[in-house]
């Protein structure tokens, strides 16, 4: 029971918390918030000005063309073929990507033997930078390479994985998830550290197997962390770019166009940046719409 | 017993297949860096009758400008590292534990830039950096990736799931919030601050537009960029590419291996938890 | 707090300190160009070593550019930070002549008595030129020309390369075969991609083009068709490989490595034959003739930007660069061939056993040029690989690429 004057003392404390803690949020947001409004919001707050000029870079004068970026952009068969390619990409790898993460990270959590040697094994992928595993995945996807070699010991026959139009997205996505799935198998391995091994004591003199474990324990506590994953996830699929620029150059046909690459290819390639700005804003309103949906449907807190 | 001990058997079996999917390319590269068959990487068969050199490795290490890339990279992404740590831990704690005016609004916005493309922010970021006159400096590269979004949002979350009774303690031991911060909660953060370094090592270590936009001359290369720069000098020289690159590989991996022990710790009864 | 704010100011002031020492030297004149073999590049640095040897008072830095060379040089013209001497492709050159931005050099070259400008071949001139004013000095020029390899004729009993779109055809039938006996061809006539730029000689060659005078496209007619026709027909009677069905990366490449017996490539392939693929024994040819005969000529020129604050030097360094003493020494090595008549004629070009089907082409050489907006390579290059991977309907993708394109004519 909690006495009148034990309740005046904590509300006299919410009151001057609440003071000093506006003080240190402030101090401790000073120096990176400056950071970030220069060398991203200011930037964010010019691409989004040019969207609405035929901002050419070497131009003298920048013409000012109102919404006729958006209106062409909406008019552009390649952009909803981009779109198309890039909700396609991101169905197939952010499920199968977080999943992978987090089944990897309980498994490295357990004691098993060589431990740290498969922990390392899985992150490798992550370590070497996209355009080096690219370059790798160019040899090994090709009609001669080590895929079709030992597709071929199991009597599938061979294929020009990245140049057939119906295989070189999915050839992207699988090396994607192969990168990027020991990536995030680090967060759940950070997130999975905050569980107290005693829920898992308890549920085992319970009688709870391993799988009842997982699903029961690990994954509603990892929440935050999988919500992170999951974001991050989303994002990084919908703004894919370093595996296409690399391996197939958006073709072939337009295949692995994603929105990412359909903002360079217009921004860089054409000279328009004005135009490739305006695709950029426009990627940036469904990438957030879906992930205000996500939020509603499955937010990180719900305790 | 047995039961187990074929369960334990099956799931290393399991492991290690899996394993050697993540490991296969990555092994496949390190043969072919040894190898002195040009060819070996269109023809994976031929891996019994090539020979093995180091000279890859020799040729990449003094022939080339190598070590001055290796230096750039490393200063600046050590930098780049020390200071994402910090000031995302820092931020990532304001926004869990503190509450203010504006809060939900700037954290709005952070999660909303991150929407954005990276690739169209390139051009406004080389405009202001020239106009500092950073161009092709140490300042040009370190500055703009000093703090990361994605770092903030990952500490904010870990932050989340501490218990509220540590930040209770605390304030009745009298602590202020930087006392707080950095006695309570930092020491209790390691994972996450592992995985933050870990992140940001190996972003900045291999990141490649900005540098390759933001340097003039060879001497301010990154590790990265000098290798790309070296594409038609190697052509199909695939031996030397898959050294050069498994080289740059090593110091993210080395990380890694050194911070994942910070994994294996967990976080011991805490006062309160139980 | 004030921890904090010292923290702050100490990381401003070595900041400040640091970029006030890297600082390049005012008077340096920068050169740029793109990533390129090294023996070019080693050439490279000996011509402005010369330059400098020559014009001591003038320092010159080379700055490399890796990676993507225009999108680099399109950011730095843009914000004025450019470089004082860099390359231009012929290709992309309209895209630079679009805008304002590169220094116009009638002034320089009338006024420099020993320059000489009627000396250059007048297209090689001409695609750096804009309502009469010169951007750009051409440095070099290769073109297509037909390699073939002498071994695989000989072993097929042909003596002499083809001489038309007829013997290339028969040629190639000819030489394409299963020469290790397992059933598979190895062997192929010849090598071609499915891309726009090896298509183009045909086009021309047919006496088709790509667009008109007034610059209105003519994909859509006969004489385009008709190459396209031609070009895929070799692909789809199995007498022509594309490089990607070998697991290679270019057309050269499969040449080298003795996949094709004939390849359509410039002289940029000849230092790689020599290095890389020594055991092949190569020949060089004019392209077969169509209609008529053409080809495709490259030249890149040097250029200066407009905002420049040391227009004077850049100009010596241009004019020494392409001036017939620089060129000589640039194009003494077959790296490339001369731009200028009076060099040519000097090496002798048009009596040397391979160059000599370089200079000769120069008669019937047309710059490959379009006033459209860049996107249309795109475009092209998605119908080319829709027709080659998907066997897609020829005559309606022409229609197509037609429709596509004609939206994106650059306002002038």
């Amino acid at each position: 029971m909690v006495s009148g004057d034990e309740l005046n003392i904590k509300m006299k404390k919410n009151n001057s918390t609440k003071k000093e803690q506006q003080f240190w949020a402030y101090t401790f947001l000073f120096f990176p918030l400056m950071l970030l409004t220069i060398f991203l919001f200011i930037p964010i707050l010019f691409s989004f000005i040019i969207s609405f000029f035929d901002w050419e870079l070497m131009a003298a004068h920048q013409k000012f063309a109102g919404l006729n970026n958006y209106v062409e952009i909406f008019r552009d068969k390649i952009f909803y073929k981009a779109m198309l390619n890039t909700v396609l990409y991101t169905i197939g790898v952010v499920p199968i990507q977080t999943m992978l993460a987090l089944f990897l990270a309980f498994v490295m959590n357990q004691k098993i033997r060589g431990r740290s040697f498969f922990r390392t094994a899985f992150y490798i992928p992550a370590v070497t930078s996209s355009v080096v595993t690219s370059i790798i995945f160019v040899a090994i996807y090709s009609k001669e390479g080590l895929l079709n070699s030992l597709l071929g010991n199991l009597g599938i026959q061979a294929n020009d994985w990245l140049t057939n139009p119906k295989t070189a997205l999915i050839s992207i996505m699988m090396l994607n998830i192969w990168t990027t799935s020991g990536y995030f198998m680090v967060s759940f391995l950070a997130g999975l550290q905050n569980i107290p091994d005693s829920l898992y004591e308890a549920a085992k003199l319970e009688g709870a197997t391993q799988r009842q474990q997982f699903w029961h324990i690990t994954v509603p506590m990892v929440r935050p962390v999988t919500y992170f994953v999951v974001v991050m996830s989303l994002i990084g699929c919908f703004q894919v770019f370093d595996q296409v620029f690399v391996m197939s150059d958006g073709g072939p046909n337009n295949a692995t166009t994603t929105m990412s690459y359909y903002v360079y290819q217009n921004g860089f390639r054409y000279f328009r940046l004005g135009y490739g700005a305006a695709a950029a804003i426009v990627l940036a309103g469904i990438i957030m719409t879906v992930t205000v949906i996500q939020k509603k449907y499955f937010p990180p807190n719900p305790y | 017993m047995r039961a187990i001990k074929i369960q334990k058997i099956i799931l290393l079996t399991i492991l290690s297949l899996v394993a050697m999917v993540y490991l296969g390319p990555f092994i496949f590269s390190v043969i072919v860096s040894f190898s002195d068959n040009k060819n070996l990487i269109n023809q994976p068969g031929q891996i019994v009758n090539s020979g093995w050199t180091l000279r890859n490795y020799i040729y990449i290490w003094k022939d080339l400008p190598f070590a001055t890339w290796l230096f750039n990279s490393v200063i600046i992404t050590v930098c780049q590292t020390i200071t994402n740590v910090f000031f995302s831990a820092l931020a990532g704690f304001t926004f869990a534990k503190l509450e203010f005016r504006g809060k939900n609004l700037i954290f709005g916005a952070m999660m909303a830039s991150l929407m954005i493309p990276g690739i169209i922010l390139i051009i406004p970021k080389f405009m202001l950096i020239n106009e500092l006159r950073m161009i092709n400096s140490y300042p040009g590269l370190i500055l703009p990736g000093m703090v990361s979004v994605v770092n903030i949002f990952l500490m904010k979350q870990f932050f989340e799931t501490m218990p509220k009774d540590l930040e209770k303690a605390a304030l009745i031991d009298g602590c202020n919030y930087f006392q707080m911060f950095w006695k309570v909660f930092i020491p209790n953060s390691k994972p996450a601050l592992a995985a933050v370094a870990i992140y940001t090592f190996q972003g900045t270590w291999n990141e490649f537009l900005w540098p390759l936009i933001a340097t003039n001359t060879g001497e301010m290369f990154t590790l990265p960029v000098g290798m790309a720069s070296l594409r038609y000098e190697l052509l199909t020289d695939w031996p030397a590419i898959m050294a050069g690159t498994i080289l740059v590989s090593i110091p993210t991996l080395l990380i890694f291996v050194i911070f994942q022990r910070y994994f294996v710790q967990g976080i011991a009864s805490t006062g309160g938890k139980e | 707090m004030v921890k904090n704010t010292l923290k702050y100011i100490l990381l401003a002031s070595s900041l400040a300190l640091i970029t006030s020492c890297v600082k390049d030297k005012a008077n340096t004149i920068r050169f740029s160009s793109w990533q390129s073999n090294p023996s070019e590049k080693r050439l490279t640095d000996s011509l402005l070593h010369c330059f400098v040897i020559r014009y001591p008072e003038y320092k010159v830095k080379f700055e490399l550019i890796p990676g993507n060379y225009s999108e680099k040089i399109q950011l730095m013209l843009g914000t004025h930070s450019a470089p004082q001497v860099f390359y231009i492709k012929d290709f992309v050159a309209p895209s630079y002549l679009r805008y304002d931005v590169l220094q116009p050099l009638d002034e320089y070259i009338d006024k420099d008595t020993t320059f000489d400008k009627d000396d250059f071949y007048p297209q090689f001139l001409n695609a750096f030129t804009k309502n009469g004013k010169i951007y750009g000095l051409p440095k070099d020029f290769g073109c297509f020309v037909l390699f073939y390899n002498e071994d695989m004729f000989k072993a097929t009993g042909l003596s002499d390369p083809p001489k038309d779109w007829a013997e290339l055809e028969e040629f190639s039938r000819k030489l394409t075969k299963d020469t290790n006996g397992d059933g598979k061809i190895d062997q192929y006539g010849i090598v071609i991609e499915p891309s726009i730029d090896k298509l183009i000689p045909f086009v021309f060659q047919n006496m088709g083009s790509f667009q008109d005078k007034d610059g209105n496209l003519t994909l859509n007619t006969p004489e385009f068709q008709g190459a396209l026709e031609y070009y895929y027909g070799l692909y789809k009677k199995n007498i022509a490989i594309i490089p990607s069905e070998v697991s290679m990366n270019n057309t050269e490449e499969v040449f080298g490595r003795k996949r094709a017996a004939m390849v359509i490539s410039g002289g940029w392939f000849v230092p790689q034959l020599k290095d890389q693929y020594k055991d092949v024994n190569y020949k060089v040819a004019y392209l077969p003739k169509g209609k008529q005969m053409a080809t495709i000529a490259f030249t890149v020129s040097y250029s200066s930007p407009k905002e420049n604050p040391l227009k004077e030097e850049s100009w010596k360094l241009l004019s020494y660069l392409t001036g017939k003493e620089g060129m000589k020494v640039w194009t003494s090595t077959g790296i490339a061939m001369p731009t200028r008549k009076s060099v040519a004629a000097q090496l002798d070009y048009i009596n040397h056993p391979e160059y000599k089907f370089f200079m000769g082409s120069v008669d019937f050489a047309k710059i490959f040029q379009v006033d459209y907006n860049e996107r249309w390579y795109s475009i092209t290059q998605s119908a080319m690989q829709a027709i080659f991977y998907e066997k897609a309907d020829i005559p309606q993708k022409l229609k197509q690429m037609e429709n596509d394109i004609k939206s994106l004519r650059i306002k002038n």
